[in-house]
């Protein structure tokens, strides 16, 4: 009996699975038409588990913020309809394979609008194509790859433009902290990649002393043997491309082998878990960041405020992006004047939004411009950079 | 040369922490001929411990003891909850193997939830506890020095166990023949829940003695360090107690050398190179006893 | 008293499969290739897709697992070299994806030989290690050696195969159809093999090698021929792969938890069976997908069902004994009725 149940049980769970796996696609008898009272999805696309689990659930957080902030307001107006805005989440784990799935997911659901997302450079480059097929606005708040935006007119991002970022990091180097022989400190990913060649440029372009340029995996906690060639080379400024968890640990190995470097980050380290984590250690890291919680302009503050008391924590550069890119697919929804996809995409080239993270405008292939601010850690907060 | 001495010390401080993890999978191979995939998540596990009764404001001492009782426990836990019932059953290998994997998928993703400490990186507490040592352009960690001399402690402490004591005398029996043993009246199953207490407790240090080292612990942090610590054993000869400790040794060394001159990104293979290595030439490990292969 | 009836079951369930096995393998298939015409969503194709693609995985690893007994965890390493070998040679060479694929495949083999060669004398856990360190060292390579692999960068623009100059993609259902098509042939070659002499060969070596051995089977010559052919068609399998997701590939999609997704097909689904292999895939594939609610819990619930599988049911869902009798290879049956002939004519 026991093996016959086991068969059928089998049988049974494969049909259901199957039949539910098809059948998370929405009926099609829900009308477009609501003219009233319409609902407009957005979905967020990240790691909600996993190594990465943070930043996915920062995107949703920042998203689910604005959706509740749209609708307190009285919703979107498109045309003469006002919709309510609600977000969708899907966990990717920041894999591939599980993106595409998602991303099938989405574009068979007619009333998603947006996708905010997918995390690791990588997985935006397996799923969008699959957005551009479908004609679905794509923002991604964190993709870097150089070839991204291109894949598409859909395809948009909305994070820093390395070269620029970088820039504005040598500055501090050369410029600020007046760095005699400059290191640059780079994880293994393509994002850290890039943004560790572009460091180098920077800083010969500017006329620095490149010494050395090391790299590191993106999960190491062991940088010795970097901190020993760093030293060998009198390196008093070191450039670091790498997210907290690698500028962190880097900053207490530093301070615990008695090493006396100025360490320069970038946006995406500047979140409080810097801090957290490096504690001591991190007093003066200094960072190029496109927003800034302590920036005094009320709106942000408000902005800091709300997330805060939401969330229990001050948002990151990270989340703040992808709390941007919503309100700019809404807005560019708004603008359109209709849920035209087509429409929508245009609008989206014409935007010209002042959000948390400064005023965003996308150039013709849908990078954003952005404008940064230099920030350092003093006493345990960050403070804008006094030098 | 400076640079070459440099990663040399990097290497040995590191490879005596791996040489306590390798212990665990070696002890447990040796009883069970079972690679225990559970065993790097209850070395984060260890590590998150400490983390959170220092948090709660128990001290560093007392959080690292519990924590290493916890582990223990949890360790011989997974043993008598998951793997003890397949032996029972006398289930094909595999499926502890399987079983073992699935534990870590409970406890890593246990770990990372919101509920409980989140995916998030932790700092945590360093144990740089005197001034570090310079020579030259050298500087030798504290840290460093606690960790190799804490480890070399307790490494010889374990070698005490098993070769001066009863249960390390019933420990190896079972490892040569079980059924031999448990009819000469040794309770094997007992062995077996003490050998992976012994493991966990050990994991449990090498994750406080590393973590404090570098300062920061996340749920996955056993994953690679896992991995790399079993490597180790092998190379050593698994199942006996100083070939891990002499395969952390090399593990450890060979990898830091490599950062130095291949660059850090292949600092994680190293491991596996010198594995496949060894095993092409010498199938038992460095240290390996004959006819340890024979399952 | 309980077991007796189900073996009652299972073997009329058994023999009717067994008589109407022509018609109901050609029920089946046509209904499988009709599914992109039945108006099945995008989703539901890409899960096929899935399903297919792990089913063909775990029909690789079971060759080596199934039917020789040898665990390996480094699959992904062959995966992943199938997939690079095809994709640099259809974008910078402009090899068409058939060559290309095959090509894959045969380097994928070809490695494996290589690694077999010095590895297969070692007993079976310590082939499992070697097999671990390979996947890694395969990442390794595939994130350091830029000028060919394009390191973190990836590879994009893989081209999609043609068939007489049709695309295949996946709404016009090609990569459906491919994927089908890949996974009969191996379903099929898997069968033949396991029902020749040297798969019953295999099959002595897992149960008792030492045996096998003084029966006077060369068993590394057959472990190796099990470790090639079961490269050959994971990288058969990644050449595939390197197509459908949406033409790009980076070393991170072929990480050490890929090895053990394509192990836990084999598990779930019934170590040695074929149709295992598309339930067990099924099953996994699926389980993110409708378990999507459970959010963070989803893979402590998985670590748990992999743990009390193995408890309840280690033999996996589908890896039962089959109740049929022994079918006799052809040549057996030949030389027994020769022999019966003999004896009838004394």
């Amino acid at each position: 009996m026991k093996k016959v149940l086991a068969v059928l049980l089998a049988l049974a769970m494969v049909f259901v699975l199957v039949a539910c796996g098809g059948g998370e696609t929405p009926a099609g008898g829900e009308t477009e038409s609501g003219a009233e009272g319409g609902v407009i999805k957005i979905a967020v696309a990240g790691p909600m588990t996993g190594d990465n689990a943070e930043y996915g659930i920062g995107f949703a957080n920042a998203a689910k913020l604005v959706a509740e902030q749209v609708n307190a307001e009285g919703g979107v107006k498109v045309g003469d309809a006002t919709y309510t805005v609600e977000i969708v989440e899907f966990d990717d784990k920041n894999e591939s394979d599980e993106a595409l799935t998602i991303a099938e997911q989405i574009v068979s659901t007619p009333d998603i609008y947006g996708v905010i997302g997918h995390f690791s450079s990588g997985v935006c480059m397996a799923a969008a194509p699959t957005y551009q097929d479908a004609q679905y606005i794509n923002i991604s708040p964190t993709s870097s790859h150089a070839d991204y935006s291109s894949i598409g007119d859909y395809i948009f991002r909305n994070n820093t433009v390395i070269t620029v970022e970088t820039r504005t990091g040598a500055e501090i180097a050369i410029n600020d902290l007046k760095g005699t022989s400059i290191g640059v400190l780079s994880i293994d990913t393509e994002w850290g990649q890039s943004a560790g060649n572009a460091m180098e440029e920077n800083v010969k372009d500017l006329g620095g002393n490149l010494a050395i340029r090391q790299e590191v995996a993106a999960t190491q906690t062991d940088f010795a043997t970097e901190i020993a060639n760093f030293r060998a080379q009198n390196v008093d400024v070191i450039l670091v491309a790498g997210m907290y968890e690698t500028l962190a640990p880097f900053a207490l190995a530093c301070d615990s082998s008695d090493y006396d470097v100025k360490l320069v980050g970038c946006s995406n380290a500047y979140t409080t878990s810097l801090i957290d984590i490096a504690g001591e250690a991190a007093e003066g890291i200094y960072a190029p960041v496109a927003f800034f919680a302590g920036n005094p302009d009320p709106d942000v503050q408000a902005y800091v405020k709300a997330y805060t008391d939401k969330y229990g924590a001050a948002p990151s550069a990270l989340t703040t992006q992808a709390y941007d890119s919503t309100y700019i697919l809404i807005e560019a929804i708004e603008r359109a004047g209709s849920l035209d996809r087509e429409a929508i995409k245009d609008a989206m080239f014409e935007t010209n939004f002042d959000g948390m993270s400064g005023p965003t405008t996308f150039d013709e292939i849908g990078d954003a411009m952005k404008v940064f601010t230099k920030i350092m850690v003093k006493d345990g907060e960050f403070v804008v950079a006094e030098f | 040369m400076e640079t070459f001495i440099g990663a040399v010390i990097n290497g040995l401080a590191l490879g005596m922490a791996y040489a306590l993890i390798a212990v665990g999978y070696s002890m447990v191979f040796g009883v069970l001929r079972l690679i225990n995939f559970a065993h790097g998540s209850i070395y984060a596990f260890g590590a998150y411990m400490v983390y959170f009764f220092i948090s709660i404001q128990v001290g560093l001492f007392w959080s690292i003891m519990i924590a290493i009782v916890l582990s223990g426990i949890l360790a011989m836990l997974v043993d008598k909850l998951a793997l003890e019932p397949l032996r029972k059953k006398q289930s094909i290998p595999i499926a502890s193997l399987i079983t073992t994997v699935g534990v870590s998928f409970i406890i890593q993703n246990g770990l990372a939830l919101e509920q409980v400490f989140t995916s998030e990186k932790k700092g945590f507490p360093s144990l740089n506890l005197f001034p570090n040592i310079m020579i030259g352009n050298l500087t030798i960690q504290s840290s460093q020095i606690i960790m190799f001399a804490v480890a070399l402690v307790l490494l010889a402490v374990l070698s005490y166990i098993v070769n001066k004591t009863k249960i390390g005398l019933s420990m190896r029996a079972t490892e040569q023949n079980a059924r031999a043993a448990s009819l000469m009246g040794v309770n094997t199953n007992f062995v077996i829940s003490f050998t992976f207490f012994l493991g966990g407790c050990s994991a449990a240090i090498a994750g406080t003695l590393i973590s404090g080292y570098y300062q920061i612990i996340s749920p996955t942090m056993g994953a690679t360090i896992g991995l790399k610590a079993f490597a180790a054993a092998v190379v050593g000869g698994i199942g006996v107690l100083y070939g891990s400790v002499v395969g952390g040794l090399v593990v450890g060394v060979v990898e830091c050398i490599a950062a130095q001159y291949l660059g850090s990104n292949v600092r994680d293979p190293m491991a596996f190179v010198i594995l496949i290595l060894i095993l092409i030439i010498k199938p038992n490990g460095l240290f390996g006893k004959k006819g340890v292969s024979k399952v | 008293m309980k077991e007796k009836k189900s073996l009652n079951l299972l073997a009329p369930f058994e023999s009717f499969v067994d008589k109407f096995k022509v018609p109901l393998s050609i029920l089946v298939g046509a209904f499988l290739i009709a599914v992109p015409f039945l108006g099945a969503s995008r989703v539901a194709m890409r899960n096929l897709v899935m399903i297919f693609l792990y089913a063909m995985l775990g029909m690789g690893l079971n060759v080596l697992l199934g039917y020789v007994g040898q665990v390996s965890l480094g699959h992904a390493g062959f995966y992943a070299i199938g997939a690079y070998t095809s994709a640099i040679l259809t974008t910078t060479y402009g090899w068409s994806f058939w060559t290309g694929a095959i090509a894959g495949a045969c380097v994928a083999a070809l490695i494996g030989f290589l690694l077999g060669l010095p590895t297969l004398r070692l007993s079976g856990t310590y082939l499992t290690i070697v097999t671990l360190g390979f996947g890694e060292i395969v990442l390794m390579v595939l994130r350091q050696w830029e000028s060919v692999t394009n390191g973190n960068y990836g590879i994009r623009s893989i081209p999609v195969p043609e068939l007489f100059g049709w695309e295949l993609t996946l709404s016009n259902g090609g990569f459906y159809w491919l994927i089908l098509f890949l996974s009969t042939v191996t379903a099929i070659a898997c069968y033949t093999i396991k029902n020749s002499n040297a798969g019953r060969t295999l099959i002595a070596i897992k149960e008792d090698e030492l045996a096998a051995t003084m029966m006077g089977i060369k068993t590394t010559r057959y472990k190796i021929l099990a470790f090639v052919v079961s490269a050959f068609i994971t990288g058969l399998a990644g050449a595939y792969y390197s197509v459908i997701n949406n033409g790009y590939i980076e070393p991170n999609n072929f990480v050490f938890n890929y090895s053990i997704q394509i192990l836990s097909v084999v598990i779930v689904g019934g170590m040695g069976t074929i149709r295992g292999m598309y339930f067990g895939s099924a099953l996994l594939m699926m389980f993110p997908q409708v378990f999507r609610f459970l959010n963070q819990w989803r893979f402590v619930i998985y670590g748990l069902l992999l743990v009390l599988m193995m408890q309840f049911r280690p033999q996996g869902a589908l890896g039962w004994q089959s109740t049929l009798p022994y079918k006799l290879p052809r040549r057996a049956k030949k030389a027994l009725a020769e022999r019966e002939k003999a004896k009838t004519v004394q």
